[in-house]
């Protein structure tokens, strides 16, 4: 193979598997050229490995640190939003409005005329069940002064 | 007795279940890498560190869609690199992004320590030069990974990675061989 078909930089950045990397060490072994240019490559890893860490100033600041918390008016307003007990007074709060606008609207002569003549139907519906009922007592008590005074006869 | 250390992937379940505390831990383990791959690439520690701070709590709003634990890594740079590439596009919205490398200038080289050399080459190389060497020398992704985390395919890695190689090899040649002596 010729020395064009060696990725000798993916060699050095250690890409290459291992039959690719002993067909390319078989060839450097024999190549001076390729030889050379991976001692360069390598001398020029060398250096990079030669940068320094840098040492982060200060640490990141934390998801449980309290710059993340929510400010207190955040907090109130959210609390306030969230909490089911606003949510419940929302819906009941939305469902009396929409009754209130939803609700057909009549003339309130009409309609009081109307609940009299209601009111006025039941009250003699009531009144006629109660003397209807009075009648039936009223005869049960002369039957049983009948039989009564039937039996002191005897 | 045997001391496992906690994986990453158990405190990103933990994390998403709501444990803030190891969300916290998993921080500790990554903010020194994420603020120098950020470092490196903005170039200015406060913009770095702001940026660190939003790529942390982005991911942490974020790690419900994180599909697989084992890629948190890869999904964490992902985040860093558009961070970094927003807050360049905000500060500089005409430079270099044509994707055009920079010519390296080893001739004007000063070799007095090599890692004030090493920052000075790969400063002088294109932004994405630069980010394709962070993620590959400095935090050890692999080609797969980095097309990933770049979101563009692996030969534009290699190709980015490959033009930067050659030319720090020329920058830092003189420095590499004077600190060998």
């Amino acid at each position: 193979m010729s020395c064009k078909s060696f990725d000798w930089k993916a060699y050095a950045l250690g890409e290459l598997d291992r039959p690719a990397r002993q067909e390319a060490e078989a060839h450097a072994a024999g190549c001076v050229r390729c030889r050379e240019e991976l001692a360069a490559l390598r001398l020029t890893l060398d250096a990079l490995s030669a940068l320094r860490e840098e040492e982060i100033p200060q640490r990141i600041a934390f998801v449980s640190d309290k710059v993340f918390e929510p400010k207190w008016w955040q907090k109130g307003v959210f609390a306030t939003l969230f909490s089911p007990n606003f949510a419940a007074a929302c819906v009941i709060a939305a469902a009396i409005l929409v009754h209130g606008f939803a609700r057909p609207h009549t003339d309130d002569a009409q309609t009081q005329a109307q609940i009299n003549a209601a009111v006025a139907k039941a009250v003699m519906e009531v009144e006629a069940r109660y003397a209807e009922q009075l009648r039936a007592a009223d005869a049960r008590m002369t039957d049983m002064y009948m039989t009564t005074t039937g039996l002191v006869r005897q | 007795m045997i001391f496992r250390e906690v994986e990453d992937r158990d405190l990103i379940a933990k994390a998403r279940r709501g444990d803030v505390e190891a969300y916290n831990l998993l921080v500790s383990r990554w903010e020194k890498r994420v603020f120098n791959y950020l470092l490196r690439l903005v170039s200015n520690r406060e913009d770095a560190l702001d940026v660190s701070q939003d790529v942390f709590l982005k991911a942490y709003q974020n790690l419900p869609k994180l599909g697989n634990p084992e890629k948190f890594a890869g999904w964490l740079f992902r985040i860093a690199h558009n961070e970094a590439f927003s807050l360049l596009r905000r500060k500089s919205p005409e430079s270099e992004w044509a994707g055009e490398p920079r010519p390296a200038a080893s001739a004007h080289l000063l070799p007095l320590e090599l890692s004030l050399a090493v920052e000075s080459a790969l400063k002088r190389l294109s932004t994405d030069q630069r980010e394709a060497v962070l993620l590959k020398v400095y935090q050890g992704f692999k080609f797969e990974e980095m097309a990933e985390i770049l979101e563009c395919p692996v030969s534009t890695v290699k190709s980015r990675l490959y033009t930067a190689l050659e030319l720090l090899k020329t920058a830092l040649a003189p420095a590499a061989l004077g600190g060998e002596g």
